[in-house]
C-alpha cells in the first residue's frame, strides 16, 4: 500500500524543520539571551565567547574533517578519539621546551610536529592496517595521554612566553587574539574543504567510497590526509589552550565529549545534514554562547550540559528521521 | 601502657596550643558588626563543589551574603580549569560588586584575576594568595603543615619511609603544607620520602588513592613504610582504606582538612588515620564574605591575609572538632 500523502510529507517535514529550524532555534537561543542577559550583547562579551570557543573549535574543526573524510557513521565512519588528548601531549610539549630554554621557532616547530605525529599514527593504523577509527584512535588516545603523563607527572607546568601573552592577551580591532585564531583556522578549513577540488573529493571519500575509488580517487591517501589535518589542528588547540591556562595543564581529556558532541552538533547547520567545518563552527558558537548566557543568567552551567544532550538527541533522531525518507 | 595515652596530657596541651595560636589573627566575630550587603551582588567563584571543605565553604558564602541581604551570583567550575578560566572571565562582563575566588591552581588563574582586579571589582579570595586579591581568607597552612608534620615525626619516632601525595604542588595551599613537611623531614635524616612522590587526582579522588596505595602495600611488606602523607584528607581517606583492607595497623596516614568520613575513621580501634588537620571552612566562607561587606562599606584597613583557626586532630582531642566548628 503506498502510504498517505499525510505520513509521505511527515519525514519531509522533520528534515525541513532541521535543515531551516536549527539557524532559527540558533537565532531564538540568541535572542532569549539578548533580551534576557544583561550585557549579553555587549561587543566584549561577544567577541569573549569567540576566544572562550577557540579550543574546543578547532579541535572539533580536526574532528570533523576526518568525519567528513570517512563517512558521518559513528561506529565504521570516520572518528579521531585522540584529538583532546593530542592537545594535553602537545601544549605538554610546548610548555617543556619553552620551559627548557628552547627558542620560539623549535618550541613551535615541535610543538606543530608533535601534533602531526600523533595524526600520521592515527593515519598509519587506519588506512595502513585498516583497523575501525573508533579502536584505533581509541588506543591512540591512551597511548597520547600516557605519554604526556610521563612528561608532566600528572601535575601542571607552568609556562610563560611572547607567542602566549598574544594568544591569551592580545587584541586586534576590539577582539581577541584568540577569536582571530578560531575563526583564521576555521576560514583556512572551510577554503580547503569546501572550495578545493581536495575538499570535493574528501567528501566523496567519505560518503561514496566505492564510488570514488571506481572515479580514481586515491581514498586511501584522502582518509590519511585527514587525520593529518586532525593531528595538526590538535596541536594548533594546545596553543590555545598554553595560553588560556598559562602553561600546560591536566584534564584535557575531559574535553573528548564536548568536541565529539559539537562536531555531531554541527551536522544540523548543513543543508543536507553532513559534516561542514561552518557547521561545527557555529555549533562550538553555540555551545559557548549558551554556557556564557547561563553564566549571565545565573544559571548553573550544569545545565548547559543537559541541553546539549538534548540537541544530540534531536540530531540523532531527525538524521534517522531523514535517512529512512524516500 | 599505651604510649599514645601517655602522651594525651602533652597533646591536649599542645592542641589547646595550636587553636589559640590559630584563633589569634582571625579575631572570632558574631556578624553582628557586619555591615549590610543590601542591593549588592557579590560573586562566588568555586574551583569546584564536590568535597566538604567546598561545599561547606560555598554553602556557608552564599548564606552569609543573603543574610546580609545581599545577592550571591554562584558560579562553579566542576574541578575544570576551562570551566573556570571561561567563568573568571565572563564574571567581568556581569560586573558584579565584588568576587570571592575560592581554590584553585595560581599559575593557571591568576592572569584572569588580574584582569578581574584591572576591570576595577574588588577581588576577594579564599585559599588564593593571589597579588591581586583585597583579601585572602585562609587557615594559617604553615602552622598547620608544620604541626601535622611534627606529628608525622613524633608518631614514627623520627625513623622510616614516608609515601607523600603531591599531586597539586600547583595549588597554593597544598604546597605550602607540603614545604613545611619538607623543612621538618630536613631536620629528621630518619625520615624518607619514598620516590616516586605520589599523585593524586581529582575526580575518583579516593578510589585512586586506595588503588595506589593497595599496589605499593604490596610493594612495601611490613616494616617498610612507617607513614603515608598528603596535603588534604582525600586521598588521605583512600589510603586509610586501602591500609584497613590489607590490615596493615602499623602505618598511619596524615593529612588537611577534617572530612566527616576521615574523622569518622579516628574513630575506630586500630584506625590509621595518625593526624588530620581540621580546617573550618563554614567560617573561611563567612569571614570572607563579612571582609567584602567591610571592604564595600568603606572600610579599606583590611588585611593582606585572615587566618582561621585550625585543630591538629587525633583520636584523643576528636570532640574538640565539634566544639570548634560549632556546626556538628
Amino acid at each position: 500500500m503506498n502510504p498517505s500523502p499525510v505520513e509521505a510529507a511527515r519525514p519531509r517535514l522533520g528534515t525541513l524543520l532541521l535543515r531551516r529550524g536549527a539557524l532559527l532555534a540558533f537565532a531564538a537561543i540568541l535572542l532569549v539571551f539578548a533580551l534576557g542577559a544583561p550585557n549579553f550583547l555587549a561587543p566584549g562579551n561577544l567577541a569573549n565567547v569567540l576566544a572562550q570557543s577557540a579550543i574546543l573549535g578547532i579541535l572539533a574543526f580536526g574532528l570533523t574533517t576526518v568525519i567528513v573524510g570517512g563517512g558521518s557513521n559513528v561506529l565504521s565512519g570516520g572518528l579521531d578519539l585522540s584529538v583532546a588528548a593530542n592537545l594535553g601531549l602537545s601544549a605538554a610539549v610546548y610548555a617543556t621546551l619553552d620551559n627548557a630554554g628552547y627558542g620560539a621557532f623549535a618550541g613551535i616547530g615541535l610543538t606543530l610536529a608533535t601534533g602531526l605525529a600523533v595524526g600520521l599514527l592515527n593515519g598509519l593504523v587506519v588506512v595502513g592496517f585498516r583497523l575501525p577509527p573508533l579502536l584505533a584512535t581509541l588506543a591512540s588516545m591512551n597511548l597520547v595521554a600516557g605519554l604526556e603523563l610521563v612528561l608532566t607527572e600528572n601535575t601542571v607546568l607552568p609556562s610563560a612566553s611572547p607567542l602566549l601573552e598574544w594568544l591569551a592577551f592580545g587584541v586586534w580591532l576590539g577582539v581577541p587574539a584568540l577569536a582571530w585564531v578560531l575563526l583564521g583556522v576555521a576560514a583556512l578549513l572551510i577554503l580547503l574543504i569546501d572550495c578545493t577540488p581536495f575538499g570535493l573529493r574528501l567528501y566523496a571519500v567519505g560518503e561514496y567510497p566505492e564510488a570514488a575509488h571506481a572515479a580514481g580517487i586515491a581514498v586511501r591517501r584522502h582518509v590519511f590526509a585527514s587525520y593529518l589535518i586532525s593531528g595538526l589542528c590538535g596541536s594548533l588547540a594546545a596553543f590555545c589552550s598554553a595560553a588560556w591556562f598559562s602553561g600546560s595543564t591536566t584534564g584535557s581529556g575531559e574535553m573528548l565529549l564536548s568536541v565529539v558532541a559539537i562536531a555531531f552538533l554541527g551536522t544540523i547547520f548543513s543543508r543536507r545534514l553532513r559534516p561542514s567545518i561552518g557547521g561545527t563552527l557555529l555549533a562550538t558558537l553555540l555551545v559557548g554562547f549558551m554556557i556564557n548566557g547561563f553564566q549571565l543568567l545565573n544559571i548553573s552551567s550544569f545545565w548547559v550540559n543537559g541541553l546539549q544532550g538534548v540537541l544530540i538527541l534531536l540530531v540523532v533522531a531527525l538524521s534517522g528521521l531523514s535517512r529512512k525518507e524516500p | 601502657m599505651n604510649p599514645l595515652t601517655r602522651l594525651r596530657a602533652p597533646l591536649r596541651l599542645l592542641t589547646l596550643f595550636s587553636l589559640l595560636l590559630g584563633a589569634a589573627p582571625a579575631p572570632a566575630d558574631d556578624g553582628a558588626q557586619v555591615p549590610s550587603l543590601a542591593g549588592k551582588r557579590i560573586a562566588v567563584s568555586m574551583t569546584g563543589t564536590s568535597h566538604y571543605f567546598d561545599i561547606k565553604a560555598f554553602q556557608a558564602q552564599v548564606d552569609e551574603i543573603k543574610r546580609l541581604g545581599g545577592t550571591p551570583i554562584t558560579l562553579d567550575a566542576g574541578r575544570n580549569d576551562r570551566n573556570l578560566v571561561t567563568q573568571l572571565q565572563t564574571v567581568v562582563t556581569q560586573k558584579p560588586d565584588a568576587v570571592i575566588q575560592t581554590l584553585g591552581t595560581l599559575s593557571v588563574i591568576d592572569p584572569w584575576l588580574r584582569r578581574i582586579s584591572a576591570a576595577g571589582i574588588p577581588l576577594f579570595t579564599i585559599d588564593v594568595p593571589s597579588q591581586y586579591s583585597l583579601n585572602n581568607t585562609t587557615s594559617d597552612n604553615h602552622a598547620a603543615g608544620r604541626a601535622l608534620a611534627e606529628r608525622l615525626a613524633q608518631d614514627t619516632g623520627g625513623q622510616g619511609n614516608i609515601l607523600v601525595f603531591n599531586g597539586f604542588y600547583g595549588v597554593p595551599v597544598c604546597a605550602i603544607r607540603y614545604d613545611e613537611l619538607q623543612k621538618v623531614l630536613a631536620a629528621r635524616p630518619g625520615l624518607k620520602v619514598l620516590q616516586p612522590e605520589l599523585r593524586d587526582v581529582i575526580p575518583n579522588t579516593v578510589q585512586d588513592a586506595r588503588a595506589q596505595i593497595a599496589a605499593l602495600l604490596n610493594k612495601y611488606p611490613k616494616g617498610e613504610i612507617a607513614a603515608i602523607w598528603a596535603a588534604w584528607d582525600i586521598p588521605q581517606l583512600g589510603a586509610s582504606q586501602a591500609l584497613i583492607d590489607a590490615g596493615r595497623s602499623e602505618i598511619r596516614t596524615y593529612g588537611v582538612d577534617g572530612t566527616p568520613e576521615v574523622l569518622e575513621l579516628l574513630k575506630r580501634a586500630d584506625s590509621p588515620v595518625g593526624a588530620v588537620v581540621a580546617q573550618q571552612p563554614e567560617l573561611i566562607g563567612r569571614t570572607a564574605v563579612r571582609n567584602v561587606a567591610r571592604y564595600l562599606a568603606g572600610q579599606r584597613d583590611l588585611p593582606k591575609e585572615t587566618h582561621v583557626a585550625t585543630l591538629l586532630t587525633t583520636r584523643d582531642n576528636l570532640d574538640q572538632v565539634n566544639r570548634l566548628r560549632g556546626d556538628q
